[in-house]
């Protein structure tokens, strides 16, 4: 990879895949150094972090009390059918 | 369930989910509530992000519970319990889908067109610049209607096969091998998409974040 110079195109579609994994690898050392005096591939590379970051800070709504309590009935109602179901079974076996 | 268990001992909060999940498969009612206080946010803000609609998140987030009090007996510790959970979601989100045209696209890598092979450089050998900058954005900023806007219509463009990857991976947090469980794909074609899904993202946020 020290050989050969690296051109934009290929940093930047590395630095995509790369993300936030193995940028600390010997083998990205050049890619490193090309980001140092690249302006383009740094801006690129900003943007991209930028974009994970504000989709993670995206709020989402919480959820609502009344489904909470949906859940634990539904629960405890399907609770009692598969005991009852059991013992209708055990009854029809004995 | 055994009506006994549930009333010998208050189960720690700080109880680990193996633990937890030991005693709900055991029928401690109990541990089975821990577990959901302790995913429910998680489990809702994922499912309101696929979905992108309350109802439907809040209908997906109770038939996974539902479904993970049934199942619980099946779940055998291997993978991570949150590996698990995400697999059940994402299963009932895209059940309550409706599937749309553009989800069959398939999303390119498309790179801006400021990138030549190597900078441009001006008289005196400085590199020029022609990926503008993106401005400076905190993240309280996530709250200005505007900005929201737009990452809603850039996500919302964003075929659903991509969509979840950048999800799991990038906004939740899982690591591409959890992420091509999930989703029963292999790792590469987990990076593939999430490679595209973000340039997609990134193209479409451009706009705004440069002017
Ligand atoms: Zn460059």
């Amino acid at each position: 990879m020290s050989a050969k110079k690296l051109k934009c195109r290929e940093i930047a579609e590395h630095v995509c895949a790369e993300l936030d994994e193995g940028m600390n690898s010997a083998k990205c050392r050049a890619i490193r150094r090309h980001l140092e005096t690249c302006p383009n591939c740094a801006s690129y590379l900003n943007s991209l972090k930028t974009t994970v970051k504000l989709y993670r800070a995206y709020p989402a709504p919480a959820l609502s009390a009344r489904r909470r309590k949906a859940l634990f009935e539904v629960i405890r109602h399907s609770g009692k059918e598969s005991a009852e179901s059991r013992k209708k079974s055990q009854s029809k076996c004995g | 369930m055994k009506k006994g268990a549930t009333t010998t001992a208050r189960i720690s909060s700080a109880a680990d989910d193996a633990q937890l999940i030991a005693l709900a498969q055991a029928g401690n009612e109990q541990a089975f509530t821990v577990l959901v206080r302790r995913y429910e946010d998680v489990v809702f803000r994922f499912a309101f992000k696929v979905c992108r609609d309350r109802d439907k998140a809040e209908e997906a987030w109770q038939d996974t519970f539902v479904n993970v009090f049934r199942k619980l007996n099946q779940f055998d510790g291997k993978s991570k319990f949150s590996t698990w959970l995400y697999t059940i979601v994402t299963n009932n989100c895209l059940m309550k889908r409706r599937k749309r045209k553009l989800d069959d696209a398939i999303v390119p890598l498309e790179l801006p067109d400021g990138f030549r092979d190597e900078p441009m450089q001006d008289s005196n050998g400085r590199p020029i610049q022609t990926i503008a900058s993106w401005k400076e954005t905190p993240l309280h900023s996530v709250m200005d209607t505007e900005l929201r806007h737009t990452l809603d219509r850039a996500i919302e463009k964003l075929p659903y096969d991509y969509r979840i990857v950048f999800l799991l991976r990038d906004v939740e947090g899982n690591s591409a091998e959890e992420t091509a469980k999930i989703l029963h794909l292999s790792v590469p074609a987990v990076k593939s998409r999430l490679r595209r899904a973000r340039v997609f993202l990134r193209e479409r946020l451009n706009e705004y974040m440069t002017s």
